[in-house]
């Protein structure tokens, strides 16, 4: 089969999904994108294996500064006709499925104009208006958009679902953020963890030029951006607290200044998060490692060595990194929100506290490092949970079935 | 069914448009308070009668892209939001209150989208237009193989503020089954179909059509006695509602029958941005140059008029002549039944929505100018034979599209969603 792959960025969620798919079906896998990510940066062997095009983006889209929000979806459309152009113009043979992110992530909605086969959408994520993602931090100063924007945000998301002949989406409570009207289109698969790379075993206790003792406990937080939505500054205040409480702990922090998502410039007036969130409190800099983005085997190196790894994200699209904690045998201490409960059986397989209670999150975590005996069940049991339900063995070969059913006519 | 007085917001661009006649009617008959928020309003001849009783008109400005007098396609829902922004900052400084029910109508210029962001706690109808349909209906049927590419990506980006107002409605709301079918499937169930009827005290039967004789005067301009009335009405007078279709008609009309006068009410400027082609461009003057001499002093061109005076072309009317393209049904074609009028219409899925050829009305393929022709000619030639049509046509409105029959059952639709919104809060 032949599957044309469109998304803005490279690898993003399908990189790794197209090598799989090359490697266990021998299908050919081409990408549209516009950029080659640096989180994470493709390995070098889907650069080799995947025909990957670029489109280059408009001078307006490279912009530092972003797009003002009333006009994305200008920007989208003008990306969608990019990209129907270039299809257009391919002398590539014509795909026998086409696999789209289902937002703004690709700019896929003409292509109906220039393609018959299927489309499949990747349905990651639906805005909500409260509650949810960027609207749930009402803890910070307002930001003026916040009201309007995700009033507005989805319309391209909307669009991708009316159009698509069948959706996916990685976990239930992903698929639960869309409209009830479009759920029965979508279904529900994971992509899969590597759970080769990211496993239980020793670590190098080395951070940059630094070597951490054996008996000094390790500390993990991991997101692709600091941000407040994935909590930076609600682990910033549990890890102050727990510095406080035991001297014998270090801070290991991945992820890099980037705002990804929601309105932490606007909130504090800062271009970085994790500045401001930093300027708020006197942390002691020889306890906190701030790693910036790492390649995946360093992160994988990282999770090795944590004894604790606390991931408070507010209710929004599961990160990777804490299925990659879990399947690396991490203890996960997590905000109690969906879709985290979607995964972690509380007290079996990880531990969760509300997102906001400082007090009971850092009781929770003092008797983890307290005790690591005790709670090394649960890292077990983790790592259990993803090879058995997220790993590229579990996930691959069903998600390949479903694509292949949408190919053929069927979902 | 209770249809107890309720406080609307009402947002559409301009005033009074779609909504203005329904609020009005609520207002007057059913003790509602209005607060209409707009954008541009109509000339004040044009505006119903409880302005200002009741019913009150508040203009809102725009920015950004709305500002500017045309914007590329891909930032049409960029102008969209520019109007809903506007509506809200209004909103947030007049402090309107308290709401039992938002209505919004966007028309492709956005309407209430940002409004739930000043009051959230009244449920949401938004009255749906036109859903496009990639290459169907409207311009699209004839468009040629030289259409720019870019034409199609459009249309199917001009979903994008229909699909919004949806998801955030309580209730979609359109007129006619045929609007409704053009919207996705998974959106329809929660489309109700309601025509909100026309003012048939406005459009009645004349005595000189229940007579068959008498005086007739449009605009202050006697008709002579004999003489054969064709019109055609549209707020602009452009190909959507098949304006070429008609001065192709009349111009074999009034070259065949000295005895004919032709009158086109509506704005000779095409405001629909649908028609690129013609776009702000005064689309009659295009038509004189481009076609063969007409005889100018039996083809009134009226411009935009005031209710009251379609009301005297329709009621002098020996035929009213609709042959637009496949897009919804316009009002003045009710009107027209309403006034008795013999109804030759294009052979079009809307009209089939309301129109019985033969019994209430005549289709003909619109495309077909020969058929259009001969179809005129009939009717003009033996008024008699086909008077029971616009007998037949003026009953139907009466009893089906109505003010007076469609708005006592939209109030109570509106209660019982304002009723049903509170019993979940």
């Amino acid at each position: 089969m032949n599957i044309l792959f469109i998304h803005d960025a490279f690898p993003a969620q399908f990189g790794r999904l197209a090598l799989e798919l090359v490697r266990r079906r021998g299908w050919t896998c081409r990408f549209l994108v516009q950029s080659l990510s640096s989180c994470p940066t493709p390995t070098p062997e889907m650069l080799e294996t995947l025909e990957i095009r670029q489109i280059p983006l408009a001078a307006e889209h490279r912009s530092s500064a972003g797009v003002p929000w009333p006009q994305i979806h200008g920007h989208f459309l003008e990306q969608c006709q990019t990209v129907v152009d270039a299809v257009r113009s391919s002398q590539s043979p014509r795909p026998d499925l086409v696999v789209a992110h289902g937002g703004r992530g690709a700019p896929a909605l003409f292509l109906r104009e220039a393609l018959d086969c299927p489309v499949v959408v990747y349905c990651e994520y639906y805005f909500a208006t409260h509650r949810r993602d960027i609207s749930y931090r009402i803890d910070l100063p307002p930001a003026e958009p916040a009201s309007f924007f995700p009033r507005c945000i989805n319309a391209p998301t909307l669009a991708a679902l009316v159009d698509c002949d069948a959706g996916y989406s990685a976990t239930a409570w992903q698929r639960e953020t869309f409209p009830l009207r479009f759920q029965h289109k979508i279904k529900v698969y994971f992509d899969g963890i590597d759970t080769a790379l990211y496993s239980p075993g020793r670590s190098s206790r080395r951070i940059g030029g630094v070597t951490i003792p054996d008996d000094v406990r390790v500390v993990t937080f991991v997101s692709r951006g600091l941000e407040s939505i994935r909590g930076f500054d609600l682990f910033m205040k549990v890890a102050q607290r727990i510095a406080t409480a035991r001297s014998d702990v270090v801070f290991v922090v991945a992820g890099g200044e980037e705002i990804h998502y929601g309105w932490d410039k606007l909130h504090t007036g800062q271009p970085s998060f994790k500045q401001w969130v930093l300027d708020q409190d006197t942390y002691d800099p020889s306890r906190f490692f701030f790693l910036g983005r790492i390649l995946p085997e360093q992160l994988a190196d990282v999770f090795r060595m944590s004894d604790l790894h606390i991931y408070l994200t507010a209710p929004f699209v599961l990160s990777w990194s804490m299925l990659n904690a879990m399947a690396s045998g991490c203890v996960v201490l997590a905000s109690d929100v969906g879709p985290v409960l979607e995964v972690i059986e509380p007290g079996v397989n990880g531990l969760v506290e509300p997102l906001f209670d400082t007090d009971r999150l850092v009781k929770t975590a003092l008797q983890v490092l307290d005790d690591p005996g005790s709670y090394a069940p649960l890292a077990a049991a983790a790592r259990c949970a993803v090879v058995d339900r997220y790993s590229l063995e579990t996930c691959i070969p069903p998600l390949g079935d479903f694509l292949e059913r949408v190919a053929g006519g069927a979902r | 069914m209770a249809q107890d007085p309720l406080h609307v917001l009402w947002i559409e661009p301009g005033f009074p448009g779609r909504l203005g006649g329904v609020a009005d009617w609520l207002t007057r008959l059913r003790g509602y308070r209005s607060w209409f928020y707009c954008h541009t309003t109509g000339p004040r001849s044009h505006w119903p009668g409880s302005v200002g009783r009741g019913l009150e008109v508040q203009t809102f400005g725009v920015g950004g892209a709305a500002r500017d007098p045309a914007v590329a396609w891909t930032r049409t829902l960029e102008r969209g939001l520019c109007y809903a922004y506007g509506c809200w900052e209004v909103l947030d400084k007049r402090r309107p209150r308290p709401i039992d029910l938002i209505v919004g109508r966007s028309a492709g210029l956005g309407s209430s989208l940002f409004a739930p962001v000043y009051w959230p706690a009244a449920p949401v109808v938004s009255y749906l237009d036109y859903y496009f349909a990639p290459h169907q209906h409207d311009l699209a049927d004839e468009a040629g193989p030289d259409t720019p590419p870019s034409y199609y990506s459009w249309r199917r980006s001009m979903g994008a503020i229909d699909l919004l107002d949806l998801e955030q409605a309580s209730l979609g709301w359109t007129s006619t089954a045929w609007q409704r079918g053009l919207y996705p499937a998974e959106y329809q169930p929660d489309i109700e179909v309601f025509h909100d009827g026309i003012d048939t005290s406005l459009f009645m039967e004349s005595s000189w059509r229940a007579r068959g004789t008498g005086p007739r005067v449009i605009g202050g301009r006697a008709i002579a006695p004999g003489t054969r009335v064709v019109s055609f009405v549209a707020r602009t007078l452009d190909r959507l509602r098949g304006f070429d279709r008609f001065f192709a008609l009349a111009c074999k009309l009034l070259a065949a029958r000295p005895d004919v006068i032709c009158v086109a009410a509506g704005d000779p400027i095409v405001r629909r941005g649908l028609d690129v082609l013609f776009h702000n461009r005064d689309y009659f003057a295009h038509l004189k140059a481009t076609q063969p001499a007409v005889d100018l002093d039996r083809l009134w061109m009226l411009g935009s008029v005031a209710p009251a005076t379609v009301a005297e072309v329709l009621a002098a009317s020996d035929l009213h002549v609709a042959p637009g393209r496949s897009y919804p049904v316009a009002r003045s074609l009710l009107e027209a039944m309403a006034s008795g009028c013999v109804v030759l219409a294009s052979d079009t899925p809307p009209h089939r929505d309301l129109l019985t050829p033969g019994r209430d009305s005549l289709l003909v393929d619109g495309r077909d100018q020969d058929a259009l022709y001969e179809a005129a000619v009939k009717v003009l030639a033996d008024r008699a034979t086909y008077r029971p049509l616009g007998e037949a046509a003026a009953a139907v409105v009466n009893e089906h599209y109505s003010r007076a029959v469609r708005m006592p059952k939209l109030a109570e639709r509106f209660t019982r969603l304002v009723e049903a919104h509170e019993a979940r809060r």
